[in-house]
């Protein structure tokens, strides 16, 4: 429990002693916020100091002022906390601790969702950030249905070390070859030798370092909603290559073309400040994080607008999200260093170690996600068997569109497509 | 002609204030640290807890309020057109020498007129042996105890108005200035605008400009491609590729976010703390911040305690940027006004010194050992000394002010 007066770091929202008899056996999870993280919450937003804004600003500056004000009056007053995480304690959640080479036991939080059909597919979903493990929730009846029409699955959601209910890592160097560590042991240990991936944000980052070193022999396909990789070079993809030096002239000729190039500069030059913070000082920005449920609600709120396809979202839904990184085990600093360990504090770039792979890939483009390069371009990641796209949905798509997401891994893996029975023994259906 | 709009200032938090701020340190809720993590990722935990403890339980703002207090203080209104009148503040030192040079200090962030402090003594002394100077030190727009911008596009040539109206109100028809940081920046806005005319020497403790481009400078552009630089210049390209890569996170979050990270900086005592103090441990030439941390808090509760808040400060970045679409120096030009170049080591943007010259006309130039991107509160011996040497006889900007040569 967390005790203000000595400023000693963030306690567990729900602090679970490894058993000693066996650390690594699954334990169920109740989310328990206590009671007096609630009241210290409380207590802060009372406090709460807002700044200015100039006249005009709109979102050109940050997040808007009116908006702010409006969530933080929410958050003090009728936000219901305890009605969410009830909600939240509904879905199937476990504990485990995961073994990772040179960093000891983590405790890993997960949702476990099985279906009722015996021969469903086994597939790990991974989040990002400022994502977390409940952007799988709307997809969760869609994916495990028993329906004859579409395949069915067995849905494992994690919270990233260091997010959500996961412990974070205690030492520097947690990267790639880590979270893929992790993913692979947890799907083991929950008996899916095979199994196939969905992800985006981070979880399509991490899911080429997976797919890299446990592709084919445990990761049999994968769909990403996040279908970037590296930019080509004259010597890697030279066709590819000049095809990126003609861009700005060639994307005149098409206005959706045109759209996704400026739309790629525009985020790289206006939407990258957290980025780069984070990538080179997480600590620095982890203490207005930690410190300041305002500093942190616009931090992320930003994002959950600027970065959706206008996703009506609702006061609740946006401080239940807040909430959740609020409340994280290891605080909300933690995870903002995955960008600073991928990167080696900015010394490359975060598919370093990862090359591409034949394990088939699915690609879901959704119009608003923040970087759009040449749907070709994918080919240098992979083995392109399925790509949908759609006109409607962002950045954070298992959440906006969840039926259209949900819908395209049942193309994907169902009968008649691309990737069907990519699982032995488990293709989707009884 | 008397302007009736200046007032003499006195800073005064409220006890409210005051009673906030200990209210939300006794709250803070702290991050945890990877192992070993030292500054490799930010501000250290041990630093951030032993300055929290410090300015929740020893710090003194009362003490250190009386303390500034005894600077001759100021505010008045500017109006600047477009954006209606704003009220500045500002330190103005008048030597005891008639003939003084008039100095308009500009500071940058995150730095604050206080800056000025230890070089006022020095260069408004009266000596045989030295020119000296009537010091003007301005809160910016936005910072320390000057009101902000209420609307968008307050930018160079905003602040370089400000700047000389303000010289003018105060008399001063023709002076000098100095500055870093945006001090810097600015100075080369202002004397786009100004020089000449009213400016008529300048100086700078971060004296950049941009790279080379092959039609503006196409001598210097082909030096850039071919001639190997020599080990102290790649020393100093190789600290600020450095600076580039590893230290850019606040200037591209201020130039794209402001308002974002704003919020945070407004809320959180230690989000703001460690937000400043990274830069003022990164930036100086390893000053001593553990033997001053009394100077240290003052500093950063000038930022709490500011008049437009701490969130204000940022969006200079963004303005003189346009939201990151343009570097900093648009809107500049070569000028012939004399300028003078201090170059320290530490300090974060270190270009060829060939450079410089694309920058202005330059007459003087220094180079120290010591000292970094606070030189005037790191060095000001050294800094002061720099303009001594520039304004003083037989210095390459003796008697730039016509009548005021800085001595009796």
């Amino acid at each position: 429990m967390s005790d203000p007066t000595d400023s000693d770091p963030i306690e567990s929202a729900a602090a679970v002693s490894p058993d000693p008899a066996d650390p690594h056996a699954e334990r169920p999870f109740t989310l328990s916020v206590p009671e007096v993280d609630l009241s210290l919450l409380r207590k802060r937003l009372d406090l709460v100091r807002l700044p200015d804004e100039l006249l005009g600003a709109e979102r050109h500056y940050g997040a808007p002022l009116a908006d702010v004000r409006r969530l933080v009056a929410h958050w003090r007053g009728a936000f219901d906390w305890r009605a969410a995480e009830a909600r939240i304690n509904a879905l199937p959640m476990f504990v485990r601790g995961v073994e990772v080479d040179g960093f000891g036991t983590l405790e890993v939080h997960y949702v476990h969702w099985r279906s009722a059909v015996a021969g469903a597919i086994p597939l790990l979903f991974v989040h990002g950030w400022p994502g977390h493990f409940l952007e799988v929730r709307k997809m969760l009846p869609l994916l495990t249905a028993s329906e004859p029409d579409h395949p069915s699955f067995h849905v494992v959601a994690l919270s990233l070390p260091g997010f959500g209910f996961s412990e974070a890592p205690k030492k520097p160097g947690f990267a790639g070859p880590q979270y893929a560590e992790v993913f692979n042991k947890l799907m083991l240990a929950l008996g899916y030798d095979k199994y196939v991936y969905q992800g985006g944000d981070w979880g399509h980052i991490l899911g080429t370092h997976a797919v890299d070193i446990y592709g084919h022999k445990h990761i049999k396909a994968w769909l990403t909603n996040l279908p970037v990789y590296r930019d080509p070079t004259l010597f890697t993809y030279p066709i590819y290559y000049l095809q990126k030096l003609l861009l700005p002239i060639t994307t005149r000729f098409n206005d959706k073309a045109r759209k996704d190039y400026e739309d790629t500069k525009n985020f790289y030059q206006k939407g990258r400040g957290y980025f780069i913070e984070q990538a080179t000082d997480p600590q620095t920005i982890g203490y207005s994080l930690a410190d300041s449920p305002v500093g942190l609600l616009a931090w992320i709120y930003e994002k959950l607008v600027s970065w959706t396809d206008n996703y009506p979202w609702t006061d609740d839904e946006v401080l239940e999200w807040i909430s959740v990184y609020w409340f994280s085990r290891a605080g909300p600093a933690a995870a903002s260093r995955i960008y600073h360990e991928m990167t080696g504090g900015q010394s490359y770039d975060w598919w370093k170690g990862s090359k591409r792979t034949t394990v088939p890939l699915g690609a879901a483009y959704f119009p608003a996600e923040g970087t759009r390069p040449p749907k070709q371009w994918l080919n240098m990641l992979g083995k392109v068997v399925f790509r949908s796209e759609h006109d409607r949905g962002g950045h954070f798509a298992a959440f906006e569109q969840p039926q259209l997401l949900a819908g395209d891994l049942r193309k994907m893996f169902g009968k008649g497509g691309p990737a069907y029975g990519a699982v032995p023994g488990k293709d989707g259906y009884n | 002609m008397a302007d009736t709009t200046e007032q003499p200032f006195t800073v005064a938090v409220s006890d409210t204030d005051l009673e906030l701020l200990r209210k939300k340190l006794d709250l803070v809720r702290l991050p945890d640290e990877l192992e070993g993590a030292e500054w490799n990722y930010g501000v250290p935990l041990a630093d951030i807890k032993r300055l929290v403890a410090y300015w929740k339980d020893s710090f003194d703002w009362r003490k250190a309020e009386a303390g500034i207090n005894k600077l001759p203080m100021f505010t008045r209104d500017i109006e600047v057109d477009g954006h209606g009148t704003l009220n500045i503040h500002y330190v103005h030192q008048k030597s005891e020498v008639k003939n003084a040079i008039p100095l308009l200090f500009v500071h940058g962030w995150p730095g604050d007129f206080l800056e000025v402090k230890k070089v006022l003594p020095i260069l408004t002394a009266k000596s045989d042996e030295h020119p000296s100077f009537h010091v003007v030190a301005i809160s910016l727009p936005g910072f320390g105890f000057s009101e902000a911008p209420k609307k968008p596009g307050f930018a160079g040539r905003q602040y370089a108005e400000v700047f000389n109206k303000l010289m003018v109100a105060l008399g001063y028809n023709e002076y000098v200035y100095q500055g870093g940081d945006w001090g810097h920046i600015l100075g080369a806005h202002a004397v786009t605008h100004y020089g000449h005319t009213n400016i008529k020497a300048w100086h700078s403790n971060m004296p950049f400009y941009r790279a080379p481009k092959f039609f503006s400078n196409p001598l210097l552009f082909l030096g850039m491609l071919t001639i190997p630089f020599d080990t102290v210049t790649k020393t100093r390209l190789a600290h600020s590729m450095k600076w580039q890569s590893k230290g850019r996170g606040y200037f591209i979050e201020q130039a794209t976010q402001p308002q974002t990270l704003g919020y945070s900086l407004s809320d959180s005592p230690v989000g703001l703390l460690a937000w400043i103090y990274e830069k003022l441990v990164d930036w100086s030439d390893k000053y001593p911040w553990t033997e001053d941390e009394g100077r240290l808090l003052e500093w950063i509760s000038i930022y709490w305690f500011s008049r437009s808040g701490p969130a204000a400060a940022g969006r200079i970045y963004y303005e003189m940027t346009s939201q990151n679409q343009h570097d900093v120096l648009e809107g500049t030009k070569y000028s012939s006004v004399p300028l003078g170049a201090s170059y320290f080591p530490g300090e974060l943007v270190r270009l060829p010194k060939s450079w410089t010259s694309m920058l202005g006309n330059v007459k003087f130039e220094a180079e120290h050992d010591k000292g970094g991107h606070f030189a005037a509160y790191e060095q000001p011996e050294k800094l002061a000394g720099d303009l001594r040497k520039m304004f003083g006889k037989g210095g390459p900007a003796h008697g730039v002010v016509p009548g005021k040569n800085g001595y009796d």
